[in-house]
């Protein structure tokens, strides 16, 4: 996949239709997408250290898609995911997350943004100290809902097949396990916008098939959007959506089927990549 | 209600690495009982050196001006006394005799000197229990009481002992408890005006012999309702100027100063003191630090879910705040313990008041707090884009 052809030609939007939210978040826009990005320019550093990483990124994530960026390593994948994340102040071009416009807001203003938004790492990151459910209430807990957070955790546990590792502690639980705890943890505030970085990198072919899936289902059947950075091949299955990014510039954006085709020299099948 | 349904993370947190919890508790408790132990021998020391003062019975305390604290061995006029009973509101007026006398250990024979203090024992001038029920013991010749809490060095501390004070026989009757100080090094014996003569007022050509016309330190007793503040200034305007008139507060205070202002007790035990705070304050931050270090990325991971830098903060706050209090306990524990076996080795006033424990445990706390706000700063510069990649 380190063959991108710079002549693959920019597909901007899509061919898959916008789903509309479940939970009608975006209204005011003509198109609600969840993620519109204008012009976007992106620095590293200040002063003569001052380092441009992306250059002039132009990109609509529609609701219900789930869209796999790849590219290189340093290629700016992960810089542009923490800035739809609202993890950084981003100063030049246009970056509108669920319809709110991010490009020079506030930290505390970006919290808020962050709360609407689920985010899955590489590492699951979860407490030793809590038990799975204790991890996915702490989500619970941004909301303010005092009553509920112990049903809905284990509510959303037992949707990810965890119904009897509730109050096991992260060290008693398998690789997939917990990584399916910090999905649950991820996706109890039902975000409409879902970021993950190489979810499955820790993961062995089973568990992270799995997850992937489950992913998917939740895509398809909620009206989210997942925005999802990974090398693995083994997954790209899912994707209505691949896009690659190399050098800072988004360099193609394509369906499936034009990506396996023009990533395979050999015109292998596309079920090579299902698996 | 919202806390208490919140998860308590700094509570998990701490108590899941149950060997790292002890330690870090072993380490505040270890600063605690420092602190306690400082400012407990600082203020035996002081408290010591007034135990006896603040025993004597009387509102009002005359001196010899230039005996500026207990240690100079100057008397006044025991007209003085007389002159000041005439004063309207003074009940009584009392005289205590106090000399240092060399004590045989009955048993080792080693000589050592005590402290004697002599008064009329028809009168409650030291209303001691033991003091007082032996009264009428008192009255015979060449006979004392001893303080159960002298030193060691001293002998046998009970009734019937026969020794040799100031090369001459002595027959203990009876045991009182006080203490020692720095001017009664080893005890104090207690014996009547009359046998004080007995001892004292024939000592030979070198030494100053005594007699009842020179009092060591006088005591007024007042009429209930008195103005006490009145009449000490009126005692020391109509006084000849030889003798200092104090309340006994005042009195007691100025032995205080005298040591505060005369020592290096206050700053030495003050820069020990302040050595264990900051101890303890780089032991919590060294176990704080760990624990936001070895999570950073789930830190981080709250950050990027949309918890805010204040409550991160607080996570930590939380976490000294407990580690103060968990440490705090164990820590004053032992320290009663300790103050315990140093009250019983070396007879000094060592006493764990409501005010130190809760001083200590305001200063255990703002220790953490200190160790808290400077880790937090980890905390606060935890980046949530570093999660990932």
């Amino acid at each position: 996949m380190t063959d991108t052809e710079p002549g693959a030609g920019m597909n901007k939007n899509s061919s898959v239709a916008p789903i509309p939210s479940a939970n009608g978040t975006a209204t005011a826009v003509a198109e609600p997408v969840a993620v519109r990005i204008r012009d976007l320019n992106f620095f590293f550093g200040q002063g003569d250290l001052r380092k441009q990483v992306l250059y002039d990124i132009n990109l609509d994530l529609p609701y219900g898609q789930i869209v796999i960026m790849t590219g290189p390593s340093g290629s700016g994948k992960t810089t542009l995911l923490t800035l739809i994340g609202a993890l950084r102040t981003v100063r030049e071009g246009s970056l509108s997350v669920l319809d709110q416009e991010i490009v020079g807001l506030g930290r505390s203003q970006l919290v808020d943004v962050r709360r609407n938004i689920g985010f899955i790492f590489q590492a699951h990151n979860l407490f030793d100290s809590l038990t799975a459910s204790k991890n996915v209430e702490m989500a619970i807990e941004l909301t303010e809902d005092w009553q509920e957070k112990r049903e809905r955790a284990v509510e959303m546990l037992t949707q990810l097949g965890l119904s009897d590792r509730v109050d096991y502690k992260p060290k008693s639980l398998s690789g997939g396990q917990k990584q399916r705890v910090a999905i649950a943890r991820a996706l109890v505030n039902q975000p409409p916008l879902l970021l993950a970085d190489e979810p499955t990198a820790a993961l062995d072919k089973k568990s992270g098939r799995d997850v992937v899936t489950l992913m998917q289902k939740l895509a398809k059947e909620e009206g989210r959007t997942i925005l999802m950075v990974t090398h693995d091949n083994r997954i790209l299955d899912v994707a209505d959506r691949i896009i690659t990014m190399v050098d800072g510039r988004l360099e193609t954006d394509e369906n499936l089927a034009q990506f396996v085709s023009s990533h395979d020299p050999k015109s292998l099948d596309r079920r090579m990549f299902v698996m | 209600m919202r806390s208490p349904l919140r998860t308590p993370l700094a509570w998990f947190n701490l108590t899941y690495e149950r060997r790292r919890l002890l330690t870090a508790i072993a380490g505040v408790a270890f600063a605690v009982l420092l602190m306690f132990m400082f400012r407990g021998f600082e203020n035996a020391l002081y408290d010591s050196q007034v135990q006896l003062l603040k025993l004597l019975n009387g509102e009002v305390v005359i001196v010899n001006r230039i005996k500026t604290t207990m240690f100079v061995p100057e008397q006044f006029a025991r007209q003085r006394l007389y002159q000041a009973q005439a004063f309207d509101g003074v009940e009584d007026a009392y005289a205590l005799y106090t000399t240092t006398a060399n004590w045989k250990n009955p048993e080792t024979k080693q000589v050592r000197p005590l402290r004697v203090l002599a008064f009329n024992p028809a009168k409650p001038v030291l209303p001691l229990p033991g003091i007082m029920e032996n009264r009428a013991a008192l009255e015979l010749p060449w006979t004392a009481l001893v303080d159960e809490k002298s030193r060691a060095e001293v002998g046998p501390t009970e009734a019937g002992i026969e020794s040799e004070l100031a090369e001459q026989q002595i027959t203990l009757v009876g045991t009182y408890s006080l203490g020692t100080d720095f001017a009664s090094a080893n005890g104090n014996l207690v014996m009547s005006d009359q046998n004080f003569l007995r001892y004292f007022s024939n000592l030979g050509p070198e030494l100053d012999s005594r007699s009842l016309r020179t009092v060591d330190i006088g005591l007024l007793r007042l009429a209930p309702g008195t103005d006490v503040d009145r009449l000490v200034a009126a005692l020391q305007r109509r006084l000849p100027n030889d003798v200092l008139v104090l309340s006994k507060d005042d009195f007691v205070q100025k032995e205080l100063d005298y040591w505060r202002n005369n020592t290096n007790i206050g700053f030495v035990f003050s820069l020990l003191t302040t050595m264990s705070f900051v101890v303890g304050i780089i032991l919590v931050y060294q176990i704080l630090y760990t624990d936001v270090a070895d999570h950073w990325a789930e830190y981080a991971t709250l950050k990027a879910m949309g918890y805010t830098n204040l409550y991160l903060l607080w996570v930590v706050i939380q976490q000294a705040l407990l580690l103060g209090v968990m440490g705090f306990v164990p820590g004053y524990l032992i320290a009663l313990g300790l103050y315990q076996m140093t009250a019983n080795a070396t007879g000094l006033l060592m006493q764990m008041t409501l005010f130190r424990g809760i001083n200590i445990l305001l200063a255990t706390i703002v220790m953490c707090l200190i160790s808290g706000a400077i880790a937090v700063r980890r905390v606060q510069a935890t980046d949530p884009a570093e999660v990932f990649g």
